[in-house]
């Protein structure tokens, strides 16, 4: 469990944005691996098997209880204006991002992936960590094929102002 | 200069940035959580398991009940008209108030059967749409009313 506890909780985490209910999947997730221990126990590929049951459990999470609950235990309006970013994630001026260290750099961007609206977070979580196509992200979330792309591009395009500001640019190489 | 290549250079740079994010420390409270969790299971007796833990006999059995109950509350309500009609009919009737209230049972049922065979199917159609919006805006109000009494006092503390 310890050789893969970090992996299920970043993968939960930043698929829900809330480390609370990241532990509370990550939990299920390792409940559901005990179920299945004879297997995992001696199997390459129980890293793999655990990360598709955190997606799984994490969506489905996303899509029956969040949203089954929304209208009861959500004060905010996100109608009017869902698909802008959050004014925490633009860079204050006096914000010197390129002065941090690498560390407190990626901290900073991890909060700012965690901090995107619900549905651009999960597409793009789903593109860049999981390495699903659109294609699958759009079956997986039920959404059209533009939707997922835009959604995508959107939170792309609000977490560049933080990696400029990071000093990292597109021109840079590794 | 084409108008997918900043669309593509913003994605390369993303996707690294994102790469290289190393994983997030889980809670140091998660193992524990999960042993206390398993260790809660163990201690459960078997039929208050999930029903896929339950054992083979056990869940058959449980079907078999179940199918013989559902068989029963069949024969029961099948019944029970039946004897409301013997009640209503029968003379020797002694208990008082059992009378009135088999005829009223019986007049209801008389009344609803002949309302849904006398009523159009757009009487029908609006009495359920009714129903319908009834049901909407008694939840709207519910929820309105558990944000503004329970919420609202809980954000402001």
């Amino acid at each position: 469990m310890r050789a893969y506890q970090d992996m299920v909780f970043s993968t939960a985490s930043r698929l829900t944005g809330n480390d609370r209910q990241a532990e509370d999947i990550a939990q299920e997730v390792f409940l559901r691996a005990y179920e299945h221990f004879a297997q995992l126990r001696t199997s390459p590929t129980a890293g793999g098997w655990l990360k598709t049951v955190t997606t799984h459990l994490t969506l489905n999470y996303l899509s029956r209880y969040r949203r089954r609950w929304r209208m009861f235990s959500e004060l905010r309006h996100t109608t009017d204006d869902e698909d802008s970013v959050g004014p925490e994630l633009a860079p204050q001026p006096d914000m010197l991002l390129a002065d941090l260290n690498s560390e407190q750099r990626q901290a900073l961007i991890d909060a700012a992936v965690r901090k995107l609206p619900e549905h651009q977070r999960v597409a793009l979580v789903l593109y860049h960590f999981e390495e699903l196509t659109y294609e699958e992200i759009s079956i997986k979330l039920r959404a059209s094929l533009t939707k997922i792309k835009t959604d995508i591009r959107r939170a792309r395009a609000a977490l560049l102002p933080l990696l400029q500001s990071s000093g990292i640019d597109a021109g840079q190489s590794h | 200069m084409d108008a997918k290549e900043p669309d593509e250079a913003l994605e390369h740079l993303v996707n690294r940035t994102l790469r290289e994010l190393p994983l997030r420390r889980a809670p140091l409270t998660l193992e524990s959580r999960v042993l206390g969790a398993l260790e809660h299971r163990a201690e459960l007796s078997w039929w208050r398991r999930s029903f896929a833990h339950w054992p083979l006999v056990a869940r058959a059995a449980f079907l078999v009940i179940c199918g013989a109950l559902a068989k029963l509350a069949f024969l029961g309500g099948a019944t029970a008209v039946a004897g409301v009609h013997s009640l209503h009919e029968s003379a020797a009737l002694s208990v008082s108030w059992v009378r009135p209230a088999a005829v009223l049972v019986v007049s209801a049922w008389n009344l609803a059967a002949l309302l849904m065979r006398a009523a159009p199917p757009t009487w029908l159609y609006v009495g359920i749409a009714i129903c319908a919006v009834l049901y909407a805006f008694l939840f709207g109000l519910g929820a309105a009313v558990y944000r503004t009494l329970y919420l609202q006092p809980l954000n402001g503390r």
